[in-house]
C-alpha cells in the first residue's frame, strides 16, 4: 500500500527541478493530452479520480472546479496555495524545490478546466529558496513556450503570516492587503481574487493533476479509499527515527506510517501521542493510531487529515508544554479580525502558560474547555476551529498531566537529549 | 420579494435585505456591533447570530440575505448562549472602567451586557494594554482599550469620506485602531465616527465629560449650516445647566433621513452651534442715538420700525432678508413688504470666499433656506439696493442677520452706503459689524429656540422644532414681523409658526398642499420639481439603533 | 548611503542603522527608489489586475533597499500606490517579515514551534542568546545580528532549525550554531 512513488518519483535526481529532467521523465505530456480534451472533460476526470484537496480542508477538487459559474465571461483566476505554514508540514517545500514543473503542468491543465488565463502562485515569504527555484522553472516554461500562450503565471511572495494559508486570507494578501480572511458567502469560486471567480488549490493537489490526466481517473481512485483517491505526501516529524516526507496511499494507517516509513519512535521509544494532520488536528493517543490517513478515516477518528503533517510524541514529552507551544502559535497568528478568535487565543495561551509554569488554578482547565467550545464555529474562518482542536483534545485526553501541574505534583517534563546537552553547554 | 418568517412573524422584504434589517421590519432587534446600514458588511463582531432552520449552527444575520421560505429564530436557547459567549469574548480585554467612561448611558457594550451577558468575569489574567485618551484630531478622542475592533470607524473613513485615515494595525489581540503616526483625523465629517462607534472608544472632544447623557433632552431639527439641510437632533442640557458652563445646547447629532443626509452630518454643521450661547447674542431690543446704545422695549422698537415704514416712501426703503430665515419668517416679511408696497428687497449677500462643497453633503451655499427665499419672491438685486443707499435714494434699510460689511462687495462702498443711511434697522441673533451701525436692533431667536421650516436646495421643505427657550427677549422673526404688521394696522391672525406656514401654503403655489403634518419628520418635496439631483434609493432607510 | 544610488552597495550600506562618525544615529536620508527600481515598481504593478496587489513585492523591494520599513518608507510607498499611509501601515504591521526598526546585517530566526521544540529549540534559543549577548527580538550592539524566535518554518524534519537571512539551517546543535555564527560578518 505504500504504492509507487508518483509525486516524489524524481526527488532522488539532483537536477529534478530542471526542465530537462522533467521532460526526460515524461513531463508536459499530460498537458499535450489535456489540450485535446474539452474543459468539462478535464473537470469530470478529476472528479472521478476522487482527488481531494491536500492543503487542509480535503474538499473534492473536481467538484470545487465545477463551482465556477458556467456562463461567466470575465477573468477567472487560478491561485496556488504555496503558503505552507501548518506546523508539522513541509511537503510543498519539496515540490517547489524538487519538481516545480509538475506544478506548472498541473496549473496549465487546471487552468484549461476552469478557463483561466492567469495563475498566481502565492509562496510563503520565508521560502526564499523554493521561491527562486520555482521562479526559475516558470522562466524555463515561458522560454519553452508552455506558458505565455493563453496562460500566464505570476509568482507572488508572502511576508510572514500563517493566516495567509487560509484561502480567503491568501486572496486578501494577494490583493495587497493584510491577510484578513473574507466573509463567506460569497465563496471564492463566485467572487474571489480581484472580485473574479477564483479557484484556490494547494501545490500538492495540483501536482497530482497531470498524472490523473495521463493515467486516468480510475487508476488514481484505485490507489486510495472509496471516497478519496491517490497518494499523498506525509510530513513526519517529532520523535521518530527518520523524520521526512513520505509518499504513500491515503489509505495507509498512521501506525504503518510511523513504524515502517519513519522507522519508529525515538525518545524513550514508547509512543504517547500523535498529531496526524498538522498542528490544527486534534491529538491522538498511542492507542488511537490504527486509523487510515484519508480524510474520512481521520474525521471518523475525531481528528482531521489536514495537511498530513504528522508530529510524533514519545512518553517523555510533556503534553501541557506541547499545548503551550501550540497555543502560543495560535495567539501569535490570529489575524485579529473577529472577536472570539482574537480575544480568546491570547487568553487561552496565558492560561496554558500559567499552568505549565506551575501557576495554574483549579478552574483553568474547565475555563479553557468552555471558552474553546463556546468559540468553536462562531468565527469568520476555520483558523479558530483549528485552534480549538488541540485546546480541547490535549486537555481531554491528557487531563491528568495538566492537573498534576496545577496541583504542583508534576515536575516539568521537558528533558530531551538535545535540550539536556544544550542546557549543559549554556 | 422574498417572504420569510422571523420569530413566527411573516415578512416580505426587498431582495438584498439582510436578516438584521428584515427583523427590524417586524420589530425584532438582533443585537449587533459591526453592522451599520451605511457601511459595508464586516462580520467581525459575531454578535448578530441567529438560528436559521436547516442550518447546523447559528449564523451571522448581517451577512445573510433574506431568502424565500427562510425560517429565522433569534431567541432560541442556542442563540442566547452564543450571544452570551460572544459578549464574554468582547469583554476579555476590556478595561471595565464604565463608571468613568463618557459613553456611559449610550454604550452598546453596557446595554447588551445587561441584556445578553451577565456571567461572572473569568478573565483574571493580565489584559492587553493599549493607549488611552489619545486625541485623534480636532474633534475626536480615542481610548483604544475600550475599542471592540468593530471597524466601523475605519470603514467610514474608507467608504464614506474616502479619506482612509484610520486603520487597524498589528494583529491578534494586539490589533489596535489608530492613525498613521503623525497624522490627524481631520476630514470634514470626522465627528460621525463618534456616533457610529458602538462603545466609548471614540468620544467627542467637544462633549467629553461635559454632560452626562441622561441629563439631556432632545428635539428634532435641521442643520442651518448649508443648503443641504441635514436632519439632526439637538441635544440640550436643560436639567443641569451648570454642567456645561451655561451652554444650553450640548451637541448636535445626525438624524437619519434617507433622502437628505442618511446617517451623517459634517463637522461644520455638527460643531457650528456655538453662536447660540455666544456672548455676541442679542438679547434685548436696542436703540443707538448719537453713538450711544440704550435698551428699548419691544413696543418702542416695533413702534419705531412701523413708524419708519410709514414715514419713508416705499421706494426709499430697502430690505435685506436672510436666507437663514425660515419660510414662515420670510412669508411674514413678504406680508410686511406688501402692506406699503416695498419693492427693494434682496436676500443674497455674496460671500468673500466661495463656500466649500463636496459630493457627499456639503453645499457651497452656507444658508439653509436660499431656495425658500427665492420661491417667496425675495431674490432682488442687493448691490443695487446698496448703490441706491449711497445715492441717498434709499433712506431706510432693514437688514436681517447679514453682516453686509463681511460680504464680497467692496467694503468701502458698503461702508459708504451704511454711512449715508438715515435709518438702519437690524434684526438677527448675534451682533456683527452691521448691527453695530444699526439705529434699531431687534433680537431674533436662534433656530433651536423656535420652530419653523427651511426649503433645501432640492426643494425639500423640512421642519425644525424648538429645543430651548429664546435667550433674553429674543423673538422668532415671524413674531417680530407679525407685531410690525399689527402696528401697521394689518389684521394678523397667525400667532404660531404653523399658522404662518398655513397661510404661506395657501398663497404660494409651490407650497400648495403642504402642512406641518405632511412635512412630518423627514420633510416633503415641493410639488414643482426644482433644480435637484436624481437620488438613488439608499440600501436601507432604517436608522441605526 | 542614499537609496538614490543605483548600486547594490547602497542596498547593503543602508540596511544598517545610519550612524555618523561618532556612532550616533543620524536621521535617515530621504527615501526614494532609483529610476531603475521605479521601473521595477511599475512592472510589478502591471502584473496584477489591480496594482495594489504589488504592495507586498514593493515592500520587500523597499526593505532590501532601505534596510527596514520606516514610517517615511511607508509614506513613500503609499505615494507609489495612491494609498493612504494608514493603509500601508496596516499591511506593514500585519506581517512578521517587515522590520519597522533598523535590523542587524543578519537576521537569525529560530523556529520555536512544536517539532523544533520537541527537538530542543528552547536550548538553541538559550545558546544563541548567550553567544550573542542579547535577548530574542534584539540586535547586537555592533549591528551584526538580530535574533528572532519564530513560528514553524516548515522544515520540521530537520528540527531544530532556523533561518539565517535567506538560508535555512538544519539539524542545529550548539556546535553547529557556533559555526554558523562565525560565518556571519
Ligand atoms: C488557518 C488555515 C491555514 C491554512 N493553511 C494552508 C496552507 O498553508 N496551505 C494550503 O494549501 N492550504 C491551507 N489551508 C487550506 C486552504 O484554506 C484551502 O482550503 C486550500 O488551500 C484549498 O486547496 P486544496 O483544496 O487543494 O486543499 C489553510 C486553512 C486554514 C483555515
Ligand atoms: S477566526 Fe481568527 S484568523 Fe480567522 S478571521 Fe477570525 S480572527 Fe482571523
Ligand atoms: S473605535 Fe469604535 S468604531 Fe472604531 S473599531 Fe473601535 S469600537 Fe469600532
Ligand atoms: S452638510 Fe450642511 S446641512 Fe449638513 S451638517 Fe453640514 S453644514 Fe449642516
Ligand atoms: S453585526 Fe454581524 S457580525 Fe457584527
Ligand atoms: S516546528 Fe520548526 S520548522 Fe516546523
Amino acid at each position: 500500500m505504500t504504492a509507487e512513488k508518483i509525486l516524489t518519483r524524481n526527488f532522488e535526481r539532483a537536477d529534478s527541478h530542471t526542465l530537462t529532467a522533467y521532460l526526460e521523465t515524461g513531463g508536459y505530456t499530460a498537458w499535450q493530452k489535456a489540450q485535446t480534451l474539452p474543459p468539462a472533460a478535464i473537470t469530470e476526470e478529476v472528479k472521478q479520480s476522487n482527488l481531494r484537496g491536500l492543503g487542509g480542508a480535503g474538499f473534492p477538487t473536481g467538484t470545487k472546479w465545477s463551482f465556477i459559474p458556467k456562463n461567466h465571461t470575465g477573468p477567472v483566476y487560478l491561485v496556488i496555495n504555496a503558503d505552507e505554514g501548518e506546523p508539522g508540514t513541509f511537503k510543498d517545500r519539496y515540490l517547489l524545490e524538487r519538481d516545480p514543473h509538475a506544478l506548472i503542468e498541473g496549473m496549465l491543465i487546471a487552468a484549461r478546466a476552469i478557463r483561466s488565463a492567469t495563475g498566481f502562485v502565492y509562496v510563503r515569504g520565508e521560502y526564499v529558496e523554493p521561491y527562486r527555484r520555482f521562479s526559475t522553472a516558470v522562466s524555463e516554461a515561458y522560454d519553452a513556450g508552455y506558458l505565455g500562450k493563453g496562460f500566464d503565471v505570476v509568482v507572488h511572495r508572502g511576508a510572514g503570516a500563517y493566516i495567509c494559508g487560509e484561502e480567503t486570507g491568501l486572496i486578501s494578501s494577494l490583493e495587497g492587503k493584510k491577510g484578513w480572511p473574507k466573509l463567506k458567502p460569497p465563496f471564492p469560486a463566485i467572487k474571489g481574487a480581484f472580485g473574479a471567480p477564483t479557484i484556490v488549490n494547494n501545490v500538492e493537489t495540483i501536482c497530482h493533476v497531470p498524472h490523473i490526466i495521463t493515467r486516468g481517473a480510475g487508476w488514481f481512485a484505485s490507489l486510495g479509499t472509496k471516497t478519496q483517491g491517490g497518494t499523498r505526501m506525509y510530513s513526519v516529524s517529532g520523535r521518530v527515527r527518520r523524520p521526512g516526507v513520505y509518499e504513500a496511499s491515503v489509505a495507509i494507517t498512521l501506525r504503518r506510517l510511523i513504524d515502517e516509513l519513519a522507522d519508529g519512535v525515538t525518545g524513550n521509544g514508547r509512543l504517547k501521542a500523535v498529531v496526524p494532520g498538522g498542528a490544527s488536528a486534534a491529538i491522538l493517543r498511542a492507542d488511537e493510531i490504527d486509523v487510515t490517513m484519508d480524510v474520512d478515516g481521520l474525521r471518523n477518528a475525531g481528528t482531521m487529515a489536514g495537511s498530513a503533517g504528522v508530529i510524533v510524541m514519545d512518553e517523555t514529552v510533556s503534553i501541557p508544554e506541547a499545548l503551550m507551544v501550540v497555543a502560543r502559535f495560535y495567539a501569535h497568528e490570529s489575524c485579529g479580525q473577529c472577536t472570539p478568535c482574537r480575544e480568546s487565543t491570547g487568553w487561552i495561551y496565558k492560561m496554558v502558560r500559567r499552568i505549565v509554569e506551575g501557576r495554574g488554578r483549579k478552574d483553568d482547565l474547565d475555563t479553557i474547555l468552555d471558552v474553546a467550545r463556546r468559540g468553536a464555529g462562531t468565527t469568520i474562518c476555520a483558523f479558530y476551529d483549528g485552534a480549538v482542536g488541540p485546546y480541547i483534545s490535549y486537555i481531554e485526553k491528557f487531563r491528568g498531566e495538566f492537573e498534576a501541574l496545577i496541583d504542583g505534583a508534576g515536575a516539568r517534563v521537558v528533558a530531551t537529549p538535545a535540550s539536556r546537552a544544550a542546557t549543559a553547554h549554556a | 420579494m422574498p417572504k420569510l418568517t422571523i420569530n413566527g412573524h411573516a415578512v416580505e422584504v426587498p431582495p438584498g435585505t439582510n436578516l438584521i434589517e428584515a427583523a427590524r421590519r417586524v420589530g425584532v432587534e438582533i443585537p449587533h456591533y459591526c453592522y451599520h446600514p451605511g457601511l459595508s458588511i464586516a462580520g467581525q463582531c459575531r454578535l448578530c447570530m441567529v438560528d436559521i432552520e436547516k442550518t447546523p449552527r447559528p449564523t451571522i444575520a448581517c451577512n445573510t440575505l433574506a431568502a424565500e421560505g427562510m425560517v429565522v429564530a433569534t431567541e432560541t436557547d442556542r442563540v442566547k448562549e452564543t450571544r452570551k459567549s460572544i459578549m464574554e469574548f468582547h469583554l476579555i480585554n476590556h478595561p471595565l472602567d464604565c463608571p468613568v467612561c463618557d459613553q456611559a448611558g449610550e454604550c452598546w457594550l453596557q446595554i447588551y451586557y445587561m441584556e445578553h451577558g451577565l456571567y461572572d468575569p473569568r478573565m483574571r489574567d493580565e489584559k492587553v494594554h493599549k493607549p488611552k485618551a489619545v486625541p485623534l484630531g480636532p474633534h475626536v478622542m480615542l481610548d483604544a482599550e475600550r475599542c471592540i475592533l468593530c471597524s466601523r470607524c475605519v470603514r467610514f473613513c474608507d467608504e464614506v469620506t474616502r479619506t482612509g485615515e484610520l486603520g487597524i494595525f498589528d494583529r491578534g489581540d494586539h490589533s489596535e485602531i489608530g492613525l498613521f503616526p503623525g497624522t490627524e483625523l481631520a476630514n470634514k465629517y470626522s465627528g460621525n465616527v463618534v456616533d457610529i462607534c458602538p462603545v466609548g472608544a471614540l468620544t467627542d472632544r467637544d462633549f467629553r465629560f461635559a454632560v452626562r447623557v441622561w441629563y439631556l433632552d432632545s428635539a428634532k431639527s435641521v442643520c442651518p449650516g448649508c443648503a443641504r439641510g441635514c436632519n439632526i437632533e439637538v441635544h440640550v442640557n436643560r436639567r443641569r445647566p451648570h454642567h456645561n458652563e451655561g451652554r444650553r445646547v450640548a451637541r448636535l447629532k445626525p438624524r437619519f433621513n434617507a433622502d437628505v443626509n442618511r446617517w451623517w452630518i459634517c463637522d461644520a454643521g455638527r460643531y457650528g452651534f456655538a453662536f447660540v450661547d455666544d456672548k455676541t447674542r442679542l438679547v434685548a431690543p436696542a436703540r443707538r442715538e448719537d453713538g450711544a446704545v440704550g435698551d428699548a422695549t419691544w413696543e418702542e422698537a416695533i413702534g419705531a420700525v412701523a413708524g419708519a415704514l410709514r414715514r419713508f416712501a416705499p421706494d426709499e426703503i430697502g430690505v435685506f432678508a436672510s436666507p437663514k430665515m425660515a419660510n414662515e419668517d420670510l412669508w411674514a416679511l413678504r406680508r410686511v413688504l406688501e402692506a406699503p408696497g416695498i419693492r427693494r428687497v434682496a436676500f443674497r449677500v455674496p460671500p468673500r470666499e466661495p463656500g466649500d462643497a463636496d459630493t457627499l453633503l456639503i453645499r457651497s451655499d452656507k444658508n439653509p433656506n436660499s431656495h425658500g427665499a427665492a420661491l417667496l419672491g425675495l431674490d432682488g438685486d442687493g448691490a443695487a439696493i446698496l448703490a441706491a443707499a449711497r445715492a441717498r435714494q434709499v433712506k431706510c434699510l432693514w437688514v436681517f442677520g447679514h453682516d453686509l460689511l463681511a460680504g464680497a462687495w467692496p467694503e468701502a462702498e458698503t461702508d459708504a452706503a451704511l454711512r449715508a443711511l438715515p435709518l438702519l434697522i437690524f434684526t438677527g441673533t448675534n451682533a456683527n459689524a452691521t448691527s453695530e451701525r444699526a439705529h434699531w436692533v431687534l433680537p431674533a431667536a436662534a433656530w433651536v429656540e423656535r420652530e419653523g421650516t427651511y426649503t433645501n436646495f432640492e426643494g425639500r421643505v423640512q421642519r425644525f422644532r424648538q429645543a430651548v427657550e429664546p435667550l433674553g427677549q429674543a423673538l422668532p422673526e415671524w413674531d417680530i414681523l407679525g407685531r410690525v404688521l399689527r402696528a401697521l394696522g394689518v389684521e394678523v391672525g397667525a400667532t404660531r409658526a404653523e399658522r404662518w406656514f398655513r397661510e404661506l401654503a395657501a398663497a404660494v403655489p409651490a407650497f400648495a398642499g403642504l402642512t406641518y403634518q405632511a412635512i412630518g419628520d423627514t420633510g416633503a418635496v415641493l410639488s414643482a420639481p426644482t433644480a435637484g439631483h436624481p437620488r438613488s434609493e439608499p440600501a436601507s432607510r432604517t436608522p441605526l439603533q | 548611503m542614499s537609496g538614490r544610488d543605483r548600486t547594490d552597495g547602497a542596498t547593503r550600506a543602508s540596511s544598517r542603522p545610519p550612524t555618523d562618525h561618532a556612532g550616533l544615529e543620524v536621521p535617515a536620508p530621504t527615501v526614494a527608489f532609483s529610476a531603475e527600481q521605479l521601473g521595477e515598481v511599475r512592472r510589478l504593478q502591471g502584473l496584477y489586475p489591480d496594482r495594489r496587489a504589488a504592495l507586498l513585492p514593493v515592500l520587500h523591494l523597499a526593505q532590501e533597499t532601505f534596510g527596514y520599513i520606516s514610517l517615511e518608507v511607508e509614506r513613500y510607498v503609499a505615494g507609489l500606490f495612491d494609498l493612504t499611509p494608514a493603509h500601508v501601515h496596516e499591511v506593514v504591521t500585519f506581517y512578521t517579515m517587515f522590520f519597522r526598526a533598523p535590523k542587524g546585517r543578519h537576521v537569525v530566526a529560530v523556529c520555536h514551534n512544536l517539532s523544533c521544540h520537541l527537538a530542543g529549540a528552547p536550548a538553541i534559543v538559550a545558546h544563541l542568546q548567550g553567544r550573542l549577548g542579547i535577548h530574542v527580538g534584539e540586535t547586537t550592539a555592533d549591528g551584526r545580528v538580530t535574533l528572532q524566535s519564530v513560528e514553524c518554518l516548515c522544515a520540521c524534519e530537520h528540527a531544530p532549525m532556523m533561518q539565517v537571512d535567506d538560508r535555512y539551517e538544519f539539524g542545529l546543535t550548539p556546535e553547529k550554531v557556533d559555526r554558523i555564527l562565525e560565518g556571519l560578518r
